[in-house]
């Protein structure tokens, strides 16, 4: 239609193609994504090579923040703590899932109750997530004090142990995201074609063996995608530890997030803060990028 | 963890985004020749943001109309700040962006910070040239809060203190007397113990064990009420690991750990709710928390010993958005926190009076009948004669505080070691010139 308008055949295909309209759609998006996402990556980049409380004019300080993190114990504690929760919860949330899922792929009377009930954690308030917890685990008026009283386990600290709180935290974390992952497994199950189960059967495979030789290689892509996400989001953990334990007791479950928000936002060392999230992000790069190096070996496809 | 990770990063984005997107445009909006508020007709227009809500907002809009309507020449407009929080974050973000509120509600412990701040209009001189301001009718703890190396940087808005709530039906159910004004720490501890039943799941005391600041202001009380300080009066030294600050934690410690009647949380949450299901026999609380007690009948009462009790004082902040508008705001805050004004808002919200010649105001009698309770934290005031040192690393410190006195309630430490410890840590960062 812009033929008799633009003669450059180049300009031409520009505005003919469906280039332009294409960015037209996208560009509320790409200002958005610009405005709160880029500049703001850029700027915390920028602010962790100063001495920044917020209030104060800023100054550079090279590389400082970066080597006072190296010398940092409880940044070194906080990674630690990190690195044990992202090593349970990534594996016992998506195998768990795995599982449910399974188990959930079938003709079970009422099995619409048992998905929404899987699924309905996801969409509670984490706020609402962790009072529940919170009681639950009070070690003097809880529940599970209760019953463990009943078949004659001592009473329990749970949260207000320093030696158990991470794990009472990992508990409630899979507990908490374990539908999203089995939504997503579910829709993986659906991709299964039956008859390739069924052919192995015939060929005398059991529950077991059909679900190793052939339903887990067709898991594979999903599975690929839950370990990269779960990663970053165990990474990430932030408002579980929040509303729950604030990073304690004793600094026990004080995850590299956490950390950071006390540095920028109760110490007012929001240089510090940005040299966190920055060697953080880096992290997450490289771990993601082994990750799916690894993980895309021998997929199978579907096309 | 998905969702408000995002949130807190982001956080920290949009402080980011906001000083970047103002940076350039920075110079020319935070000159002062031409003040935005000042309109040809000479009114001036001046906001305030606050925390309040509820019946504290609407205390808060009924004076604020009064004013505006006495006063066509300032017009004040009162904004809600989300919560009282946030407000630092919001402040901050607003000054980056060179459009501040005039006047912002700040808590107390964030003094030291936002002093820092060119924008912060320093009251001295103000407070100096206008003896009817009466500086000095403020509680003493109050004026101190609101004072970093002596720079008055606002006006106090919001006070408190620490006092002994109690449950008079454990207590009489124990066979214990109520406490006294005379009551000694040993006193506290044998009732404690007494009103400890391990099979009823009842408890002598409740104790916020989170390590926060909520954690290190109970023991602060405790600490002053032996006779110790939390740091060396030039504010350059530890001072808490003295032997009174040893003996007072010794007696927390060994109340959590040796007699068990305290309910320790950890996570800082369960404490009042404990309370009000009648399974916990005291508290040492404000009075803040006296309407989360609807189903206990309770006593208050004094501290113990020397009756050392800490307090809380929030502030009113100007900020310097050019002269017409700092005086508009001076001549307001003046107004609004007068005994009068205070008054008012105190009977509709029951907070406690922040001015000492509010209890000559007619209303005051009715405020005391309509509050129970709040008579004892009034007279409690007095009580509140130490402050907090208001320094910048304040807030560190007390993490340092914090840890040691909930490892010595969960029995990891003893009291001299937890002590020894936060105190070579609190030397070194203040050894460190200008953090």
């Amino acid at each position: 239609m812009s033929l008799s308008l633009a003669p450059d055949s180049r300009v031409r295909r520009a505005l003919g193609s469906e280039h332009l309209a294409g960015w037209a759609f996208t560009l509320p998006a790409v200002v958005l994504i610009v405005i709160f996402g880029i500049v703001p990556i850029v700027w915390s980049g920028i602010m962790s090579f100063q001495a920044n409380d917020l209030v104060s004019a800023p100054h550079w300080v090279g590389m400082a923040n970066y080597r006072a993190l190296l010398h940092d114990p409880a940044f070194a504690a906080s990674v630690r703590h990190t690195v044990l929760y992202t090593v349970l919860f990534v594996p016992l949330s998506v195998a768990g899932a795995m599982l449910v899922a399974w188990a959930l792929n079938r003709k079970l009377h009422g099995v619409r109750f048992y998905r929404l009930a899987v699924f309905v954690p996801v969409v509670t308030s984490t706020v609402a997530t962790g009072i529940i917890f919170l009681w639950l685990l009070d070690p003097v008026f809880g529940l599970v004090n209760f019953f463990l009283s009943k078949v004659g386990i001592p009473a329990q600290g749970f949260l207000s142990n320093p030696n158990q709180a991470l794990y009472c935290i990992v508990a409630m974390t899979i507990w908490g995201w374990l539908g999203f992952d089995v939504i997503i497994y579910l829709a993986a199950l659906q991709g299964v074609p039956q008859e390739l189960i069924e052919a192995a059967e015939i060929d005398g495979a059991g529950k077991w063996s059909s679900f190793r030789n052939v339903v887990l290689p067709f898991l594979r892509p999903a599975t690929l995608f839950l370990v990269v996400w779960s990663t970053i989001s165990a990474l990430q953990l932030f408002d579980e530890i929040y509303v729950t334990t604030r990073g304690g007791p004793l600094g026990s479950t004080t995850v590299v997030v956490f950390y950071l928000y006390q540095q920028a936002f109760q110490f007012f060392n929001a240089g510090y803060g940005a040299a966190i999230a920055y060697v953080l992000f880096l992290a997450i790069l490289v771990i993601t990028v082994i990750q799916l190096k690894v993980g895309s070996r021998g997929v199978y496809s579907n096309s | 963890m998905r969702r408000v990770s995002l949130g807190i990063v982001g956080l920290l984005a949009l402080v980011c985004a906001a000083v970047a997107l103002t940076v350039g445009c920075g110079s020319s909006a935070g000159g002062t020749a031409a003040t935005p508020g000042a309109s040809p007709t000479g009114v001036v227009n001046i906001t305030m943001w606050h925390g309040d809500t509820d019946y504290a907002a609407k205390a808060d809009n009924v004076l604020v109309a009064q004013w505006n309507k006495a006063n066509p020449n300032i017009r004040v407009t009162a904004l809600y700040n989300g919560s009282n929080d946030y407000a630092l974050q919001k402040t901050l973000t607003a000054i980056a962006g060179g459009k501040p509120p005039d006047i912002t509600y700040l808590y107390g412990s964030w003094a030291a910070n936002i002093v820092k701040s060119p924008k912060v209009v320093i009251l001295n001189d103000m407070i100096a040239k206008d003896p009817s301001f009466n500086w000095n009718d403020f509680w003493p703890a109050e004026r101190l809060a609101a004072t970093v190396n002596g720079k008055i940087m606002g006006v106090p808005a919001l006070v408190d203190n620490l006092a002994i709530v109690y449950n008079k039906k454990l207590f009489d159910q124990a066979g214990l007397s109520y406490p006294t004004a005379q009551w000694t720490w040993d006193d506290f501890r044998a009732a404690a113990k007494k009103l400890t039943i391990p099979a009823k799941k009842q408890f002598g005391w409740g104790y916020p064990a989170d390590a926060s600041e909520d954690t290190v202001w109970h023991w602060e009380a405790m600490l002053w009420d032996f006779g110790g300080d939390i740091l060396t009066p030039d504010n350059k030294q530890a001072a808490f690991n003295s032997p009174q600050g040893v003996q007072a934690l010794t007696m927390l410690g060994d109340m959590a750990t040796v007699d068990h009647s305290i309910y320790i949380d950890t996570t800082n949450t369960k404490i009042q709710q404990t309370f009000n299901n009648g399974h916990i026999g005291m508290m040492v609380t404000g009075p803040w928390d006296l309407p989360s007690f609807p189903n206990v009948k309770f006593g208050v009462q004094v501290m113990p010993a020397n009756r050392q009790t800490i307090s809380g004082p929030d502030n009113w902040v100007i900020l310097n958005n050019g002269a017409d508008r700092v005086n508009a705001s001076w001549a307001f805050l003046k107004w609004f926190t007068a005994a009068k004004q205070q008054m008012y808002y105190d009977l509709q919200t029951g907070a406690l009076p922040t001015r000492q010649s509010q209890q000559q105001q007619p209303d005051f009698q009715t405020y005391l009948t309509k509050y129970p309770g709040t008579d004892l934290f009034v007279k409690n005031m007095g009580n509140a004669v130490k402050s907090r040192p208001t320094i910048p690393q304040y807030s560190k410190i007390s993490t340092f505080l914090g840890q040691a006195i909930v490892s010595v309630m969960l029995g990891k430490s003893d009291a001299k070691t937890a002590l020894d410890q936060a105190a070579q840590q609190t030397n070194a960062l203040l050894a460190v010139p200008g953090s």
